[in-house]
């Protein structure tokens, strides 16, 4: 049976008469994905800083890694990895450096920068000077300090925002990786694709409250339309759309109809995304 | 570029420069800080003489000789709290009449008098003194008298080796280098806060306590390193190298507890540099009194690096031993663990 690496229950946190974090409970899983999901000010910087013992909850209890972190937040510390949203390296140092001077800090014998540098495409670059590399280079270093003491929870904030496509493939192929190692993987997004494709489980939090949690594919099942979308061309060339809604009782025979009678150019699952869904539970987008 | 050009963008400057709330603060206060050393600082030249003086019964004749324009007379209770008021430098000259210098006097006996002098007391000035004593008892006693002014010097005589300049200007020097190194220390932090490196040193195992501790040891040690340096090769660890060392280590805890306090109040580096001039300005004053005595009052002994500079400058340029600074020392030591605490504390608020 899978152990929950982190339990969150009633976690409260306030700034003055603002409630940013305002009682949410969940459990992520040993070795899962777990997408954090929300706005600008919805709470999920708050909720990470929480959980990675950078602040003291002002209610409820955060249990990770089987540790009450608000009374042990350095025993969890040693084991965990924090990625940022915002590039904090020593920018006068090189990458490898940078990479040495936290194994030190958590006492990582044998500790092969390289090889790290190298896993996240930057190994021709490891003796360059930080301050000279692109926001892509710098959050691929993020990633990979966050990996230097192999942790059991990876806490990664916004890690792809603003990045190229080669670089948010290749810091999705590590969280893919550290998740088949048997790392839990707390990943929050604005990228409601990115999540949809790396998460197990997300969780959406609005105004400080989670408004929903489960699997994208349960989300989808449960907020997104059964239909499918065909484009069918007309004698003239014209192009026009048809939509089939699924689990209606003629459903068959309207789909049998379609491929006879008519040239259907494409044919798309109407699936709702995750965007979508989130638009539907409150009524607002991410951004 | 048209006359008007240039006034717009000086007006452009200025509105930015102000709208900066903390620059209009630091000049202000700059400002304020300024006008008050300059008010704090002696208005007119002191040329009053003060002179230590015991006598167990005091002539009131001779008093009344001395009292004259511009020579203030401090009577003591006693011949050994005349001398430790001139060691402790509270006076340059002190003279101790004999039990029978009126009696002496009245009967036209040879009289005795003790002077004495501060050991960096000019020798020039010091035969002055003494024909000043002969004067005063011919003037009571209406004729010549056989006066044997009896010279003393207290502390280590500097006939013939007078301080140089460079050696007064060592202390000056030694608190300069401390202070910049609490000016580089407290960029040092105000980088990581600004760069946002502390918060991921803090979610490693490093502890907050462990971060101070690094920043404490770094300050204090490259700060002494520094000044150590400047000491060896000045020729500061020529008497009592022990000392020194002790005092400069103070001096470097001193340092990275204010570098602590200004990192706590600096939100960048132009911020560092404005308050680490307000800090540098004053903690040299103390300096002042070494290169130029007599210019500031006592009101210096309230800065802590007095403690440093005054121990530094009395080791070096007069030999002084542990049991003559001992009084400096726990003063520095007072100083720089209060300054260390508050620095650490007020730090710390910075980091919650």
């Amino acid at each position: 049976m899978t152990q929950n690496a982190i339990i969150a229950e009633d976690l409260t946190y306030r700034y003055g008469d603002l409630t940013a974090v305002d009682r949410i409970s969940f459990t992520v899983g040993e070795g899962r994905i777990f997408g954090f999901l929300g706005p600008n000010g919805a709470g999920k910087s708050t909720t990470v800083n929480m959980l990675t013992g950078q602040l003291k909850p002002h209610g409820g209890k955060a249990t990770v890694l089987g540790v009450d972190i608000a009374e042990s937040a350095k025993q969890v510390q040693a084991q965990i990895g924090v990625g940022f949203e915002v590039s904090n390296h020593y920018e006068q140092l090189s990458a490898a450096d940078n990479l040495n001077l936290f194994a030190r800090l958590f006492g990582v014998r044998d500790f092969d920068a390289e090889a790290l540098l190298r896993r996240v495409g930057l190994g021709e670059r490891g003796s360059d000077a930080v301050e000279k590399y692109s926001k892509g280079m710098k959050q691929r270093l993020m990633v990979a300090r966050a990996l230097v003491n192999r942790p059991s929870i990876l806490f990664l904030d916004e890690p792809t925002e603003g990045l190229d496509p080669s670089s948010s493939q290749t810091i999705q192929n590590i969280i893919r990786e550290e998740s088949d190692r048997g790392a839990t993987v707390f990943l929050t997004t604005h990228d409601m694709h990115e999540a949809d494709v790396l998460s197990d489980q997300v969780a959406f939090i609005n105004n400080g409250r989670i408004v929903a949690l489960d699997t994208p594919h349960n989300l989808k099942q449960k907020y997104g339309r059964r239909a499918l979308k065909a484009q069918v061309s007309g004698p003239d060339g014209a192009l026009t759309e048809r939509e089939i809604v699924l689990d209606e009782a003629d459903t068959a025979e309207v789909m049998q109809r379609l491929f006879s009678q008519e040239n259907v150019v494409t044919l798309h699952s109407e699936e709702a995304t995750l965007e979508d869904i989130f638009i539907q539970i409150t009524g607002r987008g991410l951004t | 570029m048209t006359l008007q050009a240039i006034f717009t963008l000086v007006l452009k400057d200025l509105r930015l420069y102000f709208k900066n709330r903390f620059f209009a603060f630091v000049t202000l206060l700059a400002l304020v800080f300024y006008i008050l050393i300059y008010l704090v600082l002696p208005q007119e030249v002191d040329e009053t003489l003060e002179l230590a003086i015991y006598a167990a019964e005091m002539p009131q004749a001779f008093v009344d000789e001395l009292v004259v324009d511009g020579l203030d007379l401090h009577e003591f209770d006693s011949p050994e709290a005349l001398q430790d008021g001139i060691r402790d430098g509270d006076f340059n000259v002190g003279i101790v009449l004999p039990d029978d210098y009126a009696a002496n006097l009245a009967t036209g006996r040879d009289v005795e008098v003790e002077v004495y002098f501060a050991s960096d007391f000019p020798e020039e000035f010091r035969e002055f003194y003494v024909l000043f004593v002969r004067e005063v008892s011919y003037n009571l006693a209406g004729k010549p008298l056989n006066v044997d002014a009896k010279e003393e010097i207290l502390g280590p005589d500097l006939v013939g080796a007078q301080i140089a300049t460079r050696d007064r200007m060592l202390p000056l020097l030694a608190v300069f280098i401390l202070m910049v190194e609490m000016m580089g220390l407290a960029s040092l932090i105000t980088a990581e806060v600004e760069g946002r490196t502390i918060k991921a040193l803090l979610v490693t195992p490093l502890t907050v306590p462990g971060f101070f501790i690094s920043k404490g040891i770094m300050g204090t040690g490259l700060a002494f390193v520094q000044v150590a340096i400047l000491m060896l090769f000045t020729g500061g660890f020529s008497h009592q190298p022990l000392l020194i060392v002790v005092a400069l280590l103070l001096g470097s805890l001193l340092a990275t507890g204010l570098g602590f306090m200004i990192a706590s109040v600096a939100r960048d580096m132009m911020s560092v540099m404005a308050w680490a001039v307000l800090g540098i300005l004053l903690l040299a004053i103390p300096t002042l009194n070494i290169l130029l005595p007599g210019t500031v009052s006592d009101w210096i002994r309230a800065i802590p690096s007095y403690y440093l500079a005054d121990t530094v400058h009395r080791v070096i340029n007069f030999g002084s031993t542990w049991a003559d600074v001992q009084a400096n020392m726990a003063a520095l030591l007072g100083f720089a663990l209060a300054f260390f605490a508050v620095g650490v504390v007020a730090l710390r608020r910075k980091f919650r």
